[in-house]
């Protein structure tokens, strides 16, 4: 624990300081009696006792300022001083164009006079010189502002962070105090290491040029009201985020995401989640803990790129005795002469899971190449790598270990006595893939009539894993898919899709159907809709159609029809619905047992100009007595 | 009679030319720039001279609280010296009356107007032989714009794509757009023009935006919305951060693979769990 502690704070300390690395731009300090910030147009107004204060070395002070945050310029008006140095000038108004490392003046000596400073250059006035002709307009405002304060720090082109600030939803003002907004166009700060939410609103209360602190209030139906917060340090090839979430509830998540671009070809990027359970106020001891934690890194070749991707998992850090896992755990003893009819022996599960899976896939991929010069594309990959103590997070062990690190593993108990593990008959599985992928992006079927022509389009991937067992997994997709654009706002798709997965083995595998338990005896169990006879081969057959109605960018409505023809067929009650996500949609989108027919409306609709609510719900035509996706999916999405 | 015509017309004359011997104002309407030290001050940068006296009004003429300022809009009178003897204020935009180029020449300025090569793109007439460089000009009106984007072959195929922008914080679900087919997705955007939009896709978190074609994270994709009705963008995703070939699929309840331990967690009792030659749980 204290080494995956210690690694932790390193790899952070690197990131964190490469980011800190990154180049400074001209910062401004404002305050006035009344600042004024509008969303919508990235505009900063300011009234009454302006002060300006900028790392470029000058202050200026007036009664009104006016900035626009992406074109980067700023005013001031109204009984302007310019201090620079030892150096006061008066005027009317200044205006300055940061980018093009223009300052535009209108001092008032005698009389009034034009200035323009060139590159910074305070202390060499161009008199006279002709300026443009908006150089000192004020913007039409909007009026309601976003947010109000009393003082700001402005970091050109990245943040603007407000001090005693407030802000207005639908006109009502809520207090703020400090507030940032970042616009920079580093896409790092995007960077999310929460998970989804129904309701997430993001307040940003500390930030720079390299780092921005956020407090979000949420809302899922899992967790239901919550806090979680959020701290990113950003540089130009580099970030490192971190984050708890949720803050406020027993069983908290803490994640760490950082990524590292060194030269132009290479690049490595981690992600480590940490779980605990203890107690809202850390009050308790933990009673559960798990760590995750993966590295990816890939090299980048002419054609072709090289990834390396990892993964390294405990279960359980705290050790044996630990873990609250209330079931028991029940093993059936193998039959002897003396007790040919065994009963299950049940101990309470001392330690959970003390399993560590371990994996690393070291995978060349191609970049997709077109055939000849039809319109058909190929990708071809191939990987090597291994897998290590997989047994599964929702099996405590010591139990009868299923999946194929235990193929040909028993398990021996002893009745009163602690319970031992199964020995493993794989700890390590090595693994050997190929794959191609071919598809035609688009063919064009029919005339020069847009809203008459059909579209064909078709994927098709072959992959074979080669594992140590032996034994291999081919898996084939097949997709093909019709389209058209019936008006301009609606198109439709018609697709079909088949999945099929081979599990193959040289010797043993999967029980045919006629297998009959014969310990304890039972009546034979009929096979329920081919189940006992799985060999290994699923295919999951998907017909889709899809209708888009779109007729303006503030309207969204689809609707999704599919029918699945599956094999294993599915099975009311014997295959689960996968689970679902925070935000009650399905983990999964093709799974063994799903409902054969679905429905998935979709509308999206902007309630402000800058706000999207998206509202979506399935409907099951009554397999296994469900109708409805658990709720409706309802996200608001600021934009 | 002829008379009264002559007298009728020499009236007349007398009083054209008094009329026209009479003092001129002119009156133009701005937004204030400053007030100060004798002198008002227009948005345009234009500096007037202010009469010693100078009335301050409403905009209807009668009396107001306003007071010169920045913001402030005003009706500015002007005597036939360039003086400024009256303002008229508003709160609100007013109505262009009025020309600043017919009182151009009555603003002040100490130094002579020197041109500037920064705006030398704008020359009304260039040297001959001169090669001009093509200016961009932006009008700001809404433009449609189309993204339509084509997505990785092993992408699930009811998967979310999405736009993520500067504009909306680079937040991961700021755009959802619609599957059109199986390899491509769409969607329509207002922009306004000149607007420098920078943006990716991703299928609804930033672990899942798009990669570059060398695999490595890409940088953001920028285009200038220019002046047009609409405006169509076409893209190619070649692969997803989070989905890399060859590696597994571990989900439960997936297609059973080496290492997805239970594709089927539910089996009814008894019935054994294909591949494990051991017995479930009684």
């Amino acid at each position: 624990m204290r080494r995956i502690s210690l690694c932790l704070t390193l790899v952070l300390c690197a990131f964190a300081c490469a980011a800190g690395a990154a180049r400074a731009n001209t910062t401004m300090q404002l305050s006035a009696s009344h600042i004024s910030f509008y969303y919508d147009q990235f505009l900063v107004e300011g009234d009454g006792n302006v002060r300006v204060t900028t790392t470029d070395g000058f202050t200026v002070t007036g009664d009104s300022f006016s900035m626009d945050l992406k074109l980067n310029r700023f005013l001031v008006a109204g009984h302007v001083t310019l201090q620079y140095g030892s150096e006061r000038v008066t005027g009317a108004a200044i205006s300055d164009f940061l980018d093009f490392n223009r300052i535009y003046f209108v001092p008032v000596t005698s009389e009034p006079d034009r200035w323009t400073f060139l590159n910074g250059d305070l202390t060499h006035p161009v008199k006279g010189r002709v300026m443009p002709g908006d150089v000192f307009a004020f913007p039409q405002l909007p009026k309601t502002p976003s947010i109000t304060a009393s003082a700001a720090t402005i970091g050109t082109k990245n943040f603007i962070h407000f001090f005693g600030a407030t802000g207005y939803l639908a006109g009502v003002g809520v207090p703020l105090g400090s507030y940032v907004v970042n616009f920079s166009s580093n896409q790092y700060f995007a960077q999310n290491s929460l998970t989804g939410a129904n309701f997430d609103a993001t307040f940003n209360v500390a930030g720079n040029y390299n780092s921005l602190s956020a407090v979000h209030v949420r809302y899922d139906t899992f967790n239901h009201a919550y806090l979680a917060f959020e701290q990113h340090f950003v540089g130009s090839h580099d970030y490192a985020i971190l984050s708890a979430n949720p803050l406020t509830r027993s069983q908290r998540y803490f994640n760490f995401i950082g990524y590292e671009k060194l030269g132009s070809r290479f690049q490595v990027q981690t992600f480590t989640q940490f779980f605990i359970d203890q107690g809202i106020f850390f009050q308790a001891l933990p009673s559960s803990e798990t760590q995750t934690t993966y590295v990816n890194m890939t090299e980048a070749f002419p054609h072709s790129y090289l990834t390396l991707a990892t993964n390294f998992t405990n279960y359980n850090t705290l050790g044996p005795g630990s873990y609250t896992n209330p079931a028991p755990v029940c093993t059936v003893p193998s039959a002897t002469p003396a007790n040919p009819h065994p009963k299950p022996v049940c101990v309470a599960n001392p330690a959970g899971s003390l399993s560590h899976p371990t994996q690393a896939q070291l995978t060349w991929t191609s970049f997709q190449n077109r055939i000849l010069k039809l319109p058909l594309f190929e990708q071809t990959y191939f990987g090597y790598g291994f897998n290590h103590d997989s047994v599964g997070q929702q099996y405590a062990s010591p139990i009868a270990v299923n999946g194929l690190q235990a193929f040909g593993g028993q398990c021996v108990f002893v009745k009163s006595q602690p319970a031992v593990p199964c020995p493993t008959t794989y700890t390590t599985i090595y693994n050997q893939v190929v794959g191609i992928t071919a598809f035609l992006p688009s063919v064009k079927i029919g005339g020069d009539n847009p809203y008459k022509d059909y579209y064909f389009n078709a994927v098709f991937n072959k992959q074979r894993q080669y594992n140590s067992l032996p034994h291999h997994v081919d898996t084939t997709t097949t997709t093909l898919s019709l389209s058209r654009q019936f008006s301009r706002p609606v198109n439709s798709y018609l697709s079909y899709q088949v999945q099929n997965t081979g599990d193959y083995y040289l010797q043993g595998g999967y029980q045919p159907c006629t297998f009959i338990q014969p310990n304890p005896p039972q009546p034979p169990i009929p096979c329920p809709s081919s189940l006992q006879s799985f060999t290994g081969v699923s295919t999951l057959r998907t017909l889709t159609l899809g209708i888009n109605y779109d007729p303006n960018p503030d309207f969204n409505a689809s609707l999704v029809g599919r029918h699945h023809d599956d094999f294993p067929i599915p099975e009311p009650n014997v295959f689960p619905l996968p689970a679902l996500n925070v935000l009650g949609q399905p983990l999964y989108n093709n799974y063994l047992g799903q409902p054969p027919n679905d429905l998935t409306g979709d509308v999206r609709f902007h309630i402000l100009p800058h706000m999207l609510i998206d509202v979506q719900r399935t409907y099951y035509f009554n397999f296994g007595n469900i109708r409805w996706s658990p709720a409706f999916i309802v996200q608001v999405l600021p934009q | 009679m002829m008379v009264r015509r002559i007298v009728a017309t020499l009236a007349a004359l007398l009083t054209i030319a008094l009329i026209a011997a009479a003092p001129q104002t002119i009156a133009v309407t701005g937004q204030l720039l400053a007030y100060q030290d004798g002198f008002v001050f227009f948005t345009t940068g234009d500096g007037f001279r202010a009469a010693p006296g100078i009335a301050i009004r409403g905009i209807n003429g009668g009396p107001t609280t306003l007071v010169p300022a920045p913001r402030v809009w005003a009706r500015a009178h002007f005597d036939p010296t360039g003086t400024i003897t009256e303002l008229d204020l508003s709160p609100n935009a007013l109505p262009q009356e009025g020309s600043f180029g017919d009182v151009a020449r009555f603003a002040i300025a100490l130094s002579s107007p020197v041109p500037n090569p920064d705006l030398q793109a704008y020359a009304a007439t260039p040297a001959p032989g001169t090669t001009l460089t093509a200016v961009q000009h932006f009008s700001g009106r809404p433009v449609l714009v189309t993204f339509i984007v084509q997505v990785p072959p092993n992408t699930a195929f009811n998967a979310s794509v999405y736009i993520t922008t500067d504009a909306s914080g680079w937040n991961p679900q700021a755009i959802p757009m619609d599957r059109t087919d199986a390899l491509h997705y769409e969607i329509t955007r207002r922009l306004n023009s000149g607007t420098i939009f920078r943006y990716l896709y991703d299928r609804g978190s930033f672990q899942s935006q798009e990669s570059a074609e060398n695999g490595l994270q890409r940088t953001p994709r920028q285009i200038v919305v220019t002046d047009a009705d609409v405006r169509v963008v076409r893209d190619t995703v070649y692969s997803w951060n989070d989905t890399l070939n060859g590696t597994f699929n571990q989900q439960p309840n997936a297609a059973p693979t080496p290492y997805n331990p239970a594709p089927f967690p539910n089996l009814p009792h008894g019935l054994p769990t294909p591949g494990v030659p051991g017995r479930p749980p009684a």
